[in-house]
């Protein structure tokens, strides 16, 4: 991880306010190249507001935002999927029905010429999707395998492989593992782990600590759209993490009670 | 796989299995096909079923009642063109649009079947199809005829309750009762709609917005019924002039108490009843009767309703 | 939902292998392929000699699935891209109606009015569309409301023009028109010719048109509706298009995340259903040569019933125009096939309506299958 390089994406003192609801009141992020930026908040800390934003779902009501170190103004998703932001949602990044290879390729078809026709080019899909998903470590049964049939996990996989495979510098993974068991969280935490190393950023956005500081580089705690600071992984211990996100004073005495598992 | 191959064939046979006892072993006689234009839900259509099952029976013949479920008259052209197909000895049609329906009725004529145009229609179009006659009511005569009536009794505007809008004939009828009244149908024909409680307040608000209407014509049982709800309900039962074509078990009741002034009878049981009658006899002895037979228009009035109560909704 | 099972590189040992042969067999049509072999076989057995397959016969049964499939197709792929349309029916009396209005009444040639029709009715399929994507309400209402209001100006309109409810006569007023030929026209008339003259079909006993086959040609409305079905089966599955529609109807929020342009998808669908509408209403007007108020009712569920016959979900998503094809298919024979069969013509609905429960049934089953849905 290298603090001195130009972030990838810089916001300072996002505000959001949706009519007299102020969702973010100055939020200020630094996204490095090739890091795994946890983002942590309880439900209403403001986390998806900030991450569509980020995405170019929402424009900022007051603050700039900095992608590769130039000022940015995102239309739509559309602009920032193009520029190399792309968002993996926790549950609307995949259709159930569909196979696997169209999914992979949904609003990226590949095309080959036919006469005057322009038709979908099956074979190619079906080859790099297969491909794409043995690289993570799921062997599918066929590329016309529906989405539906693979686990949550897998689907998360799909759902980060395909994101990468169109080039994505920047990847928000809007949690993630919220719903997973034990096993699929972790095989969504290699991936994690594995796109990372081929140097794409990943925004992680998860309200267990856990699983942030297993794969996370360095952390920002969101609370009441505010937030509270950035730590580097190391300095900072989990029970630290979990106060800070829960505004830090009931958890206190809850902890107690609860021996310490939460 | 053996589980998926089980499922299907048991599928296939549960589907098969109603139509297994649906297919009817033929009768030894002359085989015909009556084709009516009417949806399933105009239940006047009861007593042309019973004259055809009669008319079978006496003269040991078989006959089929098809009609389109909805009454779309494209649809009924292809149950004609599909009657023609099986092969009958004949077909009793009506002709409800002579543009739709004189193609498929043409080459049904020429491919050897025997037609005869029933209830809708005019003479003139079944001679040009070279149908052997016409049976029936012509429409816009019994219309006019009934026009002319009112006239004598002193009505010079009306209600026309038109159940079935899309049929031309319906309109005919009510066009040839302001004719006959002479005056201009204008605004004073409504759509009624089909279903018993639209009729009924579609009625209702009619009389209401135009109070000072004389006269209350409807077409059939279908908007007789419900009209006669919306007078009982609005006070002007027996005091507005009724008139209504077609009978059935209400409208003789309304004829018997007054409220209805007359109903015009087209005799659907000799509509039906006949044509197969004169096939038959057409078919094994080559008589045939030299002209068309109308059944009607008779007016049916409170005096002798015997034999019209008895059998109102069944073969009257 | 946690579940611990061990080693990690055998992530695919829950999923049972499937033999190559099932896999051919478990498709989307299957359903209507199994329907379709079924219900011939019901009426091979039951109607063979009843004329249900001889020349007209065919012919009969055949001119009736066309029509389904024509708007089979449309209802297909907008119910695969997630939406319905109930407007379907109404659009036939309407289309119908203002090429009579426009022929007859107006006195334009064929080619115009039918041109003028076909931009009509595809933008108020544009309309119902825009109207579900803007205010978000479900299709179901939209279309119902257009539903009346089509219906409503199909009875009211030849009512002040021409004060009747049916406008004939288009008939005369297209006579050699280019266009209109090319709905109501029929074609290898000359084989049908061949045919009759050496006797492998029946031709006419008397009248005018003694010696000529009882069957003169293939009705343009058949090729149409293969064409409509090649047409469409071709969009779904093998372009890009294909693939947004799947996406729109499967899930359009996260069709929209990933850049398909679910909006545009969806309205062009409900155009789609419209032009399907609008060239079944026009096939019907150039044969018969005569418009009616009450041409096309309860069109858009039997619409609806081919689509679902043939293995479609109805939210969305899933389906075969091929599937669609087949139902149009079984619903025609069905239909015109009770009749030769002399089953009493009320008991139809019921029919219907058991193989729509069972075609509902084993399509679920199959779906089951292929999306692991639980």
């Amino acid at each position: 991880m290298n603090t001195q390089q130009t972030p990838i994406i810089e916001m300072k003192n996002i505000e959001k306010h949706f009519g007299r609801v102020i969702a973010l009141a100055g939020v200020s992020v630094e996204i490095h190249p090739g890091e795994c930026h946890c983002l942590l908040g309880d439900n209403g800390a403001g986390k998806s507001t900030f991450i569509k934003t980020m995405s170019g779902v929402h424009k900022p009501t007051q603050g700039e935002i900095f992608f590769e170190g130039k000022p940015m103004h995102f239309e739509n998703p559309r602009d920032a999927i193009e520029a190399g932001i792309a968002t993996v949602h926790q549950h609307l990044a995949m259709i159930p029905l569909m196979s696997v290879s169209r999914n992979f390729f949904m609003g990226n078809e590949p095309e080959r010429r036919f006469g005057p026709m322009k038709l979908f080019d099956h074979d190619y899909a079906n080859q790099v999707t297969m491909e794409e998903m043995r690289k993570m470590g799921i062997n599918l049964r066929g590329p016309d395998q529906a989405v539906g049939t693979l686990s949550g996990g897998e689907r998360q996989t799909v759902a980060i492989a395909r994101a990468v495979h169109f080039g994505a510098k920047v990847l928000i993974l809007d949690e993630p593992t919220s719903a997973l068991g034990v096993r699929q969280t972790a095989n969504v935490l290699a991936t994690i782990d594995k796109v990372r190393k081929q140097g794409v950023s990943v925004v992680f956005i998860t309200h267990n600590v856990r699983h942030a500081l297993a794969v996370g580089d360095r952390f920002t705690v969101l609370n009441r759209g505010k937030t509270l600071g950035t730590a580097v992984r190391g300095e900072i211990t989990p029970e630290e993490l979990q106060d800070m996100m829960a505004g830090g004073q009931e958890m206190v005495a809850l902890e107690g009670s609860l021996g310490g598992t939460v | 796989m053996t589980s998926l191959v089980k499922n299907l064939v048991l599928a296939a046979t549960v589907v098969a299995a109603p139509l297994m006892g649906a297919s009817v072993a033929s009768a030894d006689g002359e085989k015909y096909i009556l084709v009516s234009h009417a949806p399933d839900s105009d239940s006047w259509w009861n007593t042309i079923k019973n004259g055809i099952a009669l008319a079978g029976e006496q003269m040991g013949v078989e006959v089929e009642y098809r009609n389109p479920p909805t009454g779309d008259l494209a649809d009924m052209a292809r149950i004609i063109e599909q009657a023609s197909a099986s092969g009958p000895n004949g077909i009793i049609t009506t002709l409800a649009d002579a543009d739709i329906l004189s193609g498929p009725i043409q080459s049904a004529i020429d491919s050897g079947v025997d037609v005869i145009i029933m209830n809708t229609g005019d003479p003139e179009k079944a001679r040009e199809l070279g149908a052997l006659m016409y049976v029936g009511q012509p429409e816009y005569d019994a219309g006019y005829a009934a026009g002319l009536r009112a006239k004598g009794d002193g009505i010079g505007s009306f209600l026309c309750v038109n159940h079935y809008i899309v049929q031309p004939s319906s309109q005919e009828r009510c066009q040839g009762f302001a004719d006959g009244l002479g005056i201009d149908l204008g605004d004073q024909m409504i759509d009624a709609g089909q279903d018993p409680a639209e009729i009924k307040n579609r009625v209702l608000a009619y009389l209401s917005a135009n109070p000072e209407t004389d006269a209350v014509l409807t077409l059939g049982p279908t908007s007789a019924d419900p009209t006669l709800l919306a007078l009982e309900e609005n006070g002007m039962a027996g005091d507005i002039y009724f008139g209504t074509f077609d009978l059935g078990g209400e409208i003789v009741k309304g004829i018997k108490s007054g409220v209805i002034q007359w109903g015009i009878d087209q005799q659907p049981f000799l509509q039906a009843y006949l044509p197969v009658v004169v096939m038959t006899n057409y078919h094994r002895y080559g008589v045939l009767p030299g002209n068309n037979i109308n059944s009607g228009p008779g007016f049916v009035t409170a005096d002798g309703l015997g034999k019209i109560e008895e059998f109102a909704g069944e073969y009257r | 939902m946690a579940q611990a099972i061990p080693p990690a590189e055998q992530s695919d040992e829950r999923v049972k292998d499937i033999s190559s042969f099932r896999k051919a067999l478990i498709r989307p049509e299957l359903g209507g392929i199994v329907g379709t072999m079924a219900v011939f076989t019901f009426f091979l057995l039951f109607a063979f000699d009843s004329g249900m397959f001889n020349s007209q016969g065919v012919m009969n049964w055949s001119i009736v699935s066309a029509q389904f499939m024509i708007i089979a197709v449309g209802a297909c792929l907008l119910m695969i891209a997630g939406e319905f349309d109930l407007s379907v029916g109404s659009m036939i009396g309407f289309a119908g109606m203002i090429i009579a209005i426009f022929t007859v009444t107006l006195g334009w040639p064929a080619w115009m009015s039918i041109f003028m029709t076909f931009i009509i009715c595809i933008a108020i399929g544009g309309l119902n569309g825009w109207i579900v994507i803007r205010t978000g309400l479900p299709s179901f209402i939209v279309t119902l409301a257009f539903l009346f209001i089509l219906r409503g100006f199909t009875i009211f309109l030849p009512q002040v023009i021409e004060r009747k409810t049916i406008i004939g006569g288009i008939k005369d007023a297209s006579e050699g028109d280019w266009l209109a030929g090319m709905f109501g026209g029929k074609i290898f008339g000359g084989l049908f010719t061949w045919l009759g003259d050496i006797g492998a079909i029946a031709t006419f006993e008397r009248g005018s048109r003694i010696g000529e086959p009882v069957v003169d040609g293939i009705p343009m409305l058949i090729i149409w509706a293969i064409g409509l079905v090649i047409f469409g089966h071709i969009l779904l599955t093998k372009t890009k298009f294909g693939n947004w529609i799947f996406a729109a109807g499967g899930d359009a929020e996260a069709a929209r995340n990933s850049g398909v342009p679910v909006s545009r998808v969806k309205i062009m669908m409900f155009m789609f259903s419209a032009f399907c509408a609008t060239v079944f209403a026009v096939c019907q007007v150039m044969e018969f040569g005569s418009a009616g108020a009450d041409r096309g009712l309860l069109k858009e569920f039997e619409a609806i019933i081919a689509v679902v016959i043939g293995g479609a979900l109805l939210t969305g998503g899933y389906g075969s125009v091929l599937g669609a094809a087949l139902g149009a298919l079984i619903f025609g024979v069905v239909q015109q096939g009770l009749f030769f069969a002399g089953v009493e013509s009320s008991l139809f609905r019921v029919f219907l309506g058991v193989i729509l429960l069972f075609a509902v049934i084993l399509n679920t089953y199959i779906r089951r299958i292929i999306t692991g849905e639980r």
